[in-house]
């Protein structure tokens, strides 16, 4: 899938160039809103990442004009201005997504995902781990056809989101800034991520052992697909 | 005291002061006029009987050594002349008691001697003294009544004047320092006097508004940009330290020291991200629109921590008396601020300790109480603990770098939400939140 960058801070444009190569996109990037421009006009993308902070351009009117050439596009705001009314106006404009700096790159892929999901209908979401079939449109656990209920909202989210990022390490700060990233609290422990994949493993040994979730030492939690 | 109240009282005082010490003088005054009074209508007296004697001779008073006295029938005035036979010399006037056939009268007595042919001869005049005393007391009641009028009217006139004059002086104080929200971006509007000093002090404490208002500003300008400014790099790094950990060939010992930078720049990041939200805050970037019962409310938070009350084994219990919605909030600011709340009481508390949340109404005033029994706040500590990065409980295990209760002080200043901390050192504490009327729905 082909995605445009427009990022006027170049390391990181850089970066978010490297790691979406790495899960396969076909990345362009652009430093500023005059480039953009230029190339929306000719090129049709997948994605198109937006930052709202570009100094040459006012972001939502290169968001206006991307529009008119890349209508299919699935567009994502950037921005460290996290004002309320930029936000409304962004989503109101058709943006598809919006992220606020700092963002976690992983968090910035599963949107992505979750995006393709929802333009392209795909109908395949149901992931089978072991004996267990993971339903993410459902957002449910089954073994041997009866659901498991155990397993909270919260739980669900981290296997969800170790799903989405198959037979990588995500690190306990990536999985905590997940579910817990939008509430502004005074400490920052990723120690309750391991409190919750114990109560994840609890609750799925009853029915069979979970191997396919792997604790890697130190660092965090992986869970192994074979492809 | 209200200065008017003072000036008033002052007033008032020293004028009956005044006029309750002329009243008691008046006696001796009038006495005194009297006296005088008498005095010269003797002496006239006096000169009346010498003139006759000298024109007409001692004969016209005086035939055949036999004394003259005459008086009026209600015997007030009388004159005697006599030939003296003591050889003295008196010009004088006493008071003496004389008696007049069967009364015994007090009388202002003139003497005089006088001498003609060799003879000395006494003039004595007397005017009684009752006469002279009967018109001092309805003088000192007409006194008394025309001072005290007197006064009355000009306190009255002193308060409408000093009413008037000092409206200034209570319009600035009502407007500019009563019931003013500091800081307050209101515009000024001057109060119209023609004394300089209230003008003066008017135009005074609008310059130091205006100076703690654009020091305000300035300092929320500095932290909204500063965590701005803050944010583009904190992003690089977190997306440069994602990325390494992606490539192949990094060994797993590096990893792991990537993962405490990971953690540090997290600590970094959730500062920046709480001092920004302050701001935004402080500025009403946030709109109230949103509409959630308190139980609901608590829910949301429950399925959010839950995880870390298991991890710590404490018995928490929410008491909801009868469910009500809040409305005109920010679910996501309220949301916060219960969370940072339970969450304290979960930090500062012990293992297995209990945590209470109370929904109730109190009297008429809706009430949501968070009480713990952990560590507690000395009272030394209690004025402080919404200050930004003031860390005055240790806690147990977790860091955290002191901008949780003023998060909360911020959120429930933005909804007016009153905020009440009770605390007993290593007994506990209670958070008593007291919403408005205008945030509670049907």
């Amino acid at each position: 899938m082909n995605v445009l960058i427009i990022e006027d801070e170049k390391a990181l444009a850089r970066e978010l160039e490297i790691f979406l190569t790495n899960y396969n996109y076909i990345c362009e990037v652009c430093f500023d809103g005059v480039s953009a421009s230029e190339k929306v006009a000719v090129n049709l993308y997948d994605f198109i990442l937006i930052d709202l902070g570009l100094p040459d351009y006012e972001g939502l009117d290169l968001l206006k004009e991307a529009k008119k050439n890349n209508p299919d596009a699935a567009y994502i705001i950037l921005t460290a201005r996290a004002e309320i009314y930029d936000r409304i106006k962004g989503l109101d404009m058709g943006a598809d997504d919006y992220l606020a700096k700092p963002f976690s790159l992983l968090e910035l892929q599963s949107r992505m995902q979750a995006i393709t999901r929802r333009k392209f209908g795909l109908k395949n979401n149901v992931v089978e781990l072991g004996d267990f079939l993971v339903n993410l449109t459902d957002r449910i656990i089954t073994h041997g056809g009866a659901e498991i209920s155990a397993i909270t909202k919260k739980e669900f989210d981290l296997v969800a989101y170790l799903i989405l990022h198959k037979n990588r390490t995500v690190t306990r700060n990536q999985l905590s800034e997940h579910i817990w990233g939008s509430i502004i609290n005074d400490d920052y422990d990723s120690n309750y991520i391991d409190a919750h994949i114990k109560n994840i493993r609890k609750k799925l040994n009853a029915f069979s052992p979970p191997d396919w979730l792997e604790t890697v030492r130190g660092l965090g939690y992986k869970i192994k697909i074979n492809t | 005291m209200k200065l008017r109240t003072k000036l008033t009282l002052f007033n008032t005082i020293s004028k009956l002061v005044i006029v309750i010490l002329f009243v008691a003088l008046l006696p001796v005054l009038i006495k005194n006029i009297n006296q005088n009074y008498t005095d010269s209508r003797l002496r006239k007296q006096k000169d009346k009987v010498l003139k006759t004697v000298k024109e007409l001779g001692i004969k016209y008073y005086i035939q055949n050594g036999e004394s003259y006295a005459a008086y009026t029938p209600i015997k007030d005035v009388y004159v005697s002349l006599e030939e003296d036979t003591l050889n003295e010399n008196l010009d004088n006037i006493k008071n003496e008691v004389r008696k007049v056939e069967a009364d015994t009268i007090e009388y202002r007595i003139l003497s005089h001697n006088f001498h003609i042919e060799k003879r000395n001869y006494l003039l004595e005049i007397g005017i009684s003294q009752d006469s002279v005393n009967e018109r001092t007391g309805p003088l000192q009641s007409i006194a008394f009544v025309i001072l005290v009028s007197m006064v009355i009217l000009t306190i009255i006139a002193d308060q409408v004047y000093s009413d008037y004059i000092l409206r200034p002086l209570s319009l600035i104080i009502k407007t500019k320092l009563i019931g003013n929200k500091f800081p307050n971006f209101g515009s000024y509007k001057e109060v119209k006097t023609s004394t300089y000093d209230f003008h003066h002090l008017d135009i005074s404490i609008h310059q130091m508004i205006q100076t703690i208002e654009s020091t305000f500003q300035k300092e929320r300008e500095f932290i909204s940009n500063a965590s701005h400014e803050l944010m583009t790099p904190i992003s690089i790094l977190q997306s440069k330290i994602e990325n390494m950990f992606e490539e192949e060939d990094v060994a797993d010992e590096l990893k792991v020291r990537l993962l405490e930078m990971q953690k540090i720049l997290n600590r970094l990041k959730s500062i920046t991200k709480t001092l920004l939200l302050i701001s935004q805050i402080e500025n009403e970037q946030f709109l109230k629109e949103d509409k959630i019962s308190v139980s609901a409310l608590l829910q949301q938070v429950y399925d959010e921590i839950s995880i870390r009350l298991q991890d710590k084994n404490i018995n928490y219990q929410v008491n909801i008396n009868n469910d009500w919605n809040l409305v005109n909030v920010n679910k996501f600011l309220l949301f916060n601020l219960f969370f940072n709340l339970v969450n304290n009481a979960i930090k500062y508390n012990k293992e297995g300790g209990d945590i209470k949340v109370e929904a109730l109404k109190e009297g008429n005033a809706y009430v949501v109480k968070i009480i713990d029994t952990g560590l507690g706040i000395s009272a030394a500590d209690l004025p402080f603990i919404f200050n930004r990065f003031k860390k005055l409980r240790q806690s147990l295990q977790q860091e955290s770098f002191g901008l949780g209760l003023p998060i909360v002080k911020s959120i429930a200043d933005f909804h007016h939400i009153k905020i009440e901390v009770a605390s007993e050192k290593d007994k506990g504490s209670t958070f008593k939140l007291i919403f408005s009327p205008e945030l509670i729905g049907s």
